[in-house]
């Protein structure tokens, strides 16, 4: 039994504020918020609140500034957004983006760039193993 | 005197690197900071160059404490955008081996939290106890750390007749220590002038800033997903979610100590009603379909949310894991404030944080 559904909602940037008011003062959860650049290329953002048993997912699209809900939802709000403003380059109005959460502490130096040089699993595969990964139905050993 | 007094990122009162900075006057804590990120592995954009089995041990890695709990939370989310119903006996055995995670977890904090506070008989006696539930997780996974015991469509393995009943032992004899355990916490005078009225999180704050889990419920929050959102097997067991109202670090041994206890009745339930059946639906390598879904579960620290997005690929599209110590650490700052610097210490390690979760 599995109660957890997800609901998706598109909203636009300009509801993004009174939604996490409305949210706040019917003492929902923020579960995170989160974002991805979609097969489109379009930035996704999302927020999510718990409306037990449920997620209610509301989906910004093809933005990439959007106002900050931490006067709503305090740090609950600004960490995931400064997160999402390193990672990313989202910007949210009015978050204080000063100092770092994730990036090195010589982020200034570098401006940003110092951080997490990820090879891709392919070209270490091919690299080392020269094979590639496993594909559908079947599992290597 | 103002002084401003540096901790970490290396300490001996942490187990992993986080830094806080202390404004002081004299010895008395008035502002703090904290800061993050000594332990970022960027395991969510390695996650999008794997296919959902390599993921499962991927995610295991985030944390060498609560790694079930991101296991579990991940194949649930491929399940979900999948569509894939999971056998009930191994959704038993997935729970099952996350209560018993969140013992040895709370365990392993309260043997923490009595070292800091220079109690070390009782926290070698709690840690000699939390051997027994970690011989069980061996034995029952046959790791002790890393336990691989979820795949996508249930568990990996299954519990014999044999083990069943010597688990049912194993949950009585663990009543007798988590009794004196509790008595010791709730009764001995060390633990009380160390913890009470140390490190206060109100009710107001604790929602405000959205802390969760043992840390929100030590606050007088009553959230937990367990309940709130049922998932996996849960909804099948009765089990209570102790509240604690003071909010000091006295009352987040209390939560824990008294979890322990319903972490026992859910695996005794799930032991007692284990139904027959498959385990999981075989090995077949899943494609994650298109789409996205966000997945909750009480991870011993409190809610772990995972966002997965599918392409109909092997690989996954992109995932966001939100671990509890990315909810609870912003609320260090205030319960530090105005307590001692001694205190320190002890008042960060009371959100039994992780850093490697939070990291990532």
């Amino acid at each position: 039994m599995n109660l957890q559904e997800y609901k998706r909602i598109d909203i636009s940037k300009d509801e993004i504020l009174p939604l996490a008011e409305r949210m706040k003062k019917e003492g929902r959860y923020l579960v995170m918020i989160h974002g991805l650049i979609n097969k489109d290329g379009q930035p996704d953002v999302s927020w999510d609140y718990a409306v037990d048993p449920y997620v209610e997912s509301y989906h910004v699209v093809g933005e990439t500034s959007f106002p900050s809900i931490g006067e709503i939802y305090c740090e609950a709000a600004t960490w995931p957004e400064r997160e999402l403003n390193e990672l990313f380059g989202f910007t949210f109005e009015g978050l204080d983006v000063s100092k770092r959460l994730f990036l090195p502490e010589d982020m200034l130096e570098t401006q940003g760039k110092g951080q997490i040089m990820v090879t891709p699993l392919k070209e270490l595969v091919e690299k080392n193993l020269g094979s590639a990964q496993p594909s559908e139905g079947e599992v290597k050993a | 005197m103002s002084y401003i007094v540096p901790i970490g990122p290396y300490h001996p009162a942490l187990e992993e690197p986080i830094h806080a900075k202390l404004y002081t006057e004299g010895e008395v804590i008035k502002d703090a900071e904290v800061f993050v990120g000594y332990n970022h592995r960027g395991i969510e954009k390695l996650a999008t160059e794997r296919n959902a089995i390599q993921t499962l041990v991927l995610v295991e890695r985030v944390c060498g404490i609560c790694s079930h709990s991101h296991a579990f939370t991940y194949a649930m989310c491929v399940e979900d955008l999948n569509g894939v119903e999971v056998p009930k006996r191994g959704e038993y055995i997935r729970v099952i081996t996350a209560e018993l995670e969140r013992l040895h977890s709370h365990f392993l904090w309260l043997g923490i939290a009595c070292h800091i506070i220079g109690h070390d008989s009782m926290f070698m006696h709690i840690w000699d106890e939390r051997e027994l539930v970690m011989d069980l997780l061996e034995e029952l996974t046959g790791n002790r750390v890393n336990y691989a015991m979820c795949t996508v469509g249930g568990a990996r393995r299954d519990v014999s007749d044999d083990l069943r009943r010597r688990m049912l032992e194993a949950c009585d004899k663990l009543k007798a220590p988590l009794d004196r355990i509790t008595e010791i916490a709730l009764t001995d005078k060390t633990i009380a002038m160390r913890t009470k009225g140390v490190g206060v999180l109100t009710r107001e704050d604790a929602l405000r800033l959205g802390a969760i889990g043992p840390h929100a419920r030590a606050s007088g929050v009553d959230i937990d997903v367990r309940r709130d959102a049922p998932y996996s097997a849960y909804g099948d067991f009765d089990f209570d979610i102790p509240v604690v109202e003071s909010g000091d670090v006295f009352a987040r041994v209390v939560v824990r100590a008294l979890e322990c206890y319903e972490s026992i009745k859910i695996i005794r339930q799930a032991l007692e009603t284990l139904p027959e059946g498959p385990i999981n639906l075989g090995n077949k390598l899943p494609k994650i379909k298109a789409g996205q879904t966000v997945k909750r579960h009480e991870a011993p620290r409190g809610q772990l949310s995972y966002m997965l997005a599918g392409n109909d690929s092997l690989n996954n599209y992109r995932i966001s894991i939100h671990v509890p110590s990315f909810k609870n650490t912003p609320t260090v700052p205030h319960m530090l404030r105005n307590n001692t610097v001694a205190d320190a210490g002890l008042i960060i390690a009371s959100i039994d944080p992780c850093f490697s979760c939070l990291d990532r």
